[in-house]
C-alpha cells in the first residue's frame, strides 16, 4: 500500500545539495563539429536507408516472380502473325510440382528440427506489475476516501487481486527456472 | 545550484544566438550546458549515455531556437527538450530490452559506480547510491518531482500515465530511498 506520508522531509534539500556538473562536457567547438559529424552520419544513415529499401523491394519483387512463376508471355514472346511455339510435354514431376518447389524444399530442409527456446529476464514483467498494482492500490486508497460506490472498490479488489495472482505466477516460474523448487 | 529552468539569460545574446550569431550561441552554451548534462544526468544515470543525449538535446535546441518565442525562461525552454529526450530514451524499447537482459543487481551496480560524483565525500554520496538504484522511471520521477518542481499532472502528461501512476511511483520511491539512508538497525541478540 502507498504511503504518501512517507516523504522524508529533507529529500528535496539534499537532493539539491547533490553536487552538479561545474561545467559542460566539451567546449562549444567540440559540440559543433560532433553535430556536424552526427549530420553527415545520419545523411550517410539516410543513403543507406534507402538503398536497403531499393534492395528489400527488389528482393520482393524477386519472390513475386518466383511465386507467380514467370508469365509464359514473357518468356516465348509472340508476335503477331509469327506461329505459336508449342510447348513440350510436362514431365510427371513439373505436374505435381511448381517451378519453385526445390527451393521451398531446401529451405525447410535448412530449418532446425526443434524450435529455439529463448531465454527472456522477467525483470521488466515483474517492475510494469508491481507498478500497477501499487496504482491500483492509490486508486482504492482514493476511492475509500471518496466514499465510492461498492461496485466500484470491488472491480478495484477484483483486478487487483488478479494481477498479485499473475505477480505469483511469474514469480513461480522465475523459481521454477532457477531450479530452486 | 542553479537549476535550467532558473538560469536567466541576457535578453541581447539571447535575441543574437536566436539570429544565429555564432559568438552569442557560443555564450549561451556556457550559460546553459552545464545544468542541461546536469539534470539528463541524473534521469538517465549513465554519464556516456548523458552525454549522448545531452549531444541530441543541445542540437534540437539550437536547431529550433529561431522557433523560441520567448513564452518561458530559455532555461525552463532547454529543459523542456532535455526531459522529452530522457524520457523518449526511457520508453524506448531497447532500454526495455535491455533492462530485461541485464541483472538485477549487476545492473544497479554498474549505474550507482556511473552516477557517483567523484571526489565527492559525505551523507551526499549515500544519496547518490540510494537514488541510482532506483528503477530509472522512479529516479526519473524523483528528480523531476523533488529538484525541477514539476507537478504530478506535469508529470503524468510527460509519461503519458495517469496522476495515479506519478504519485505512487513517487511515494514508493520515497519509501525505498527512506529505507536505503536509514542506518540499520541490529535485531537484538538472544542468548540461551
Amino acid at each position: 500500500m502507498s504511503d504518501l506520508n512517507s516523504r522524508p522531509a529533507e529529500l528535496p534539500a539534499l537532493l539539491r545539495a547533490l553536487p552538479e556538473e561545474a561545467a559542460p562536457p566539451y567546449g562549444y567547438q567540440e559540440f559543433e563539429r560532433r553535430a556536424r559529424e552526427r549530420a553527415r552520419r545520419s545523411r550517410g544513415l539516410a543513403g543507406g536507408e534507402r538503398l536497403a529499401a531499393a534492395c528489400v523491394l527488389g528482393v520482393g519483387l524477386l519472390a513475386v516472380l518466383v511465386r507467380l512463376g514467370v508469365p509464359a508471355g514473357a518468356a516465348n514472346p509472340t508476335t503477331p502473325g509469327a506461329p505459336a511455339l508449342v510447348r513440350a510435354a510436362p514431365g510427371p514431376e513439373d505436374e505435381t510440382l511448381p517451378p519453385h518447389a526445390g527451393l521451398a524444399e531446401r529451405w525447410l530442409a535448412s530449418l532446425p528440427e526443434e524450435p529455439a527456446i529463448v531465454h527472456v529476464g522477467t525483470r521488466a514483467a515483474v517492475l510494469g506489475l508491481e507498478d500497477r498494482i501499487a496504482q491500483i492500490d492509490d486508486l482504492l486508497s482514493t476511492a475509500r476516501d471518496n466514499g465510492d460506490a461498492a461496485a466500484r472498490l470491488a472491480t478495484l479488489r477484483q483486478e487487483r487481486a488478479r494481477l498479485v495472482g499473475t505477480l505469483v505466477q511469474v514469480r513461480y516460474a522465475e523459481a521454477l527456472a532457477d531450479g530452486s523448487l | 545550484m542553479s537549476r535550467l529552468a532558473t538560469i536567466t539569460v541576457c535578453p541581447e545574446v539571447l535575441a543574437r544566438a536566436c539570429h544565429g550569431e555564432g559568438a552569442a550561441r557560443q555564450a549561451l552554451y556556457a550559460q546553459l550546458a552545464p545544468a542541461t548534462l546536469n539534470l539528463i544526468r541524473r534521469m538517465v544515470g549513465q554519464r556516456a549515455l548523458a552525454e549522448d543525449l545531452f549531444q541530441d538535446t543541445m542540437m534540437i535546441f539550437y536547431e529550433r531556437l529561431g522557433q523560441y518565442r520567448h513564452e518561458a525562461p530559455i532555461g525552463a525552454w532547454l529543459r523542456q527538450i532535455a526531459v522529452s529526450r530522457c524520457l523518449m530514451y526511457l520508453r524506448s524499447p531497447w532500454k526495455r530490452a535491455r533492462l530485461c537482459l541485464e541483472p538485477v543487481d549487476g545492473g544497479v551496480a554498474a549505474e550507482v559506480a556511473a552516477l557517483v560524483t567523484p571526489g565527492y565525500a559525505g551523507e551526499l554520496i549515500d544519496l547518490e547510491r540510494a537514488l541510482a538504484s532506483l528503477a530509472p522511471t522512479a529516479r526519473a520521477i524523483v528528480w523531476m518531482y523533488e529538484v525541477e518542481g514539476y507537478s504530478h499532472q506535469e508529470i503524468a502528461l510527460a509519461f503519458g500515465r495517469s496522476v495515479s501512476f506519478s504519485k505512487s511511483q513517487l511515494s514508493r520511491a520515497h519509501v525505498r530511498l527512506r529505507l536505503l539512508l536509514e542506518p540499520e538497525v541490529q535485531p537484538p541478540s538472544c542468548l540461551i
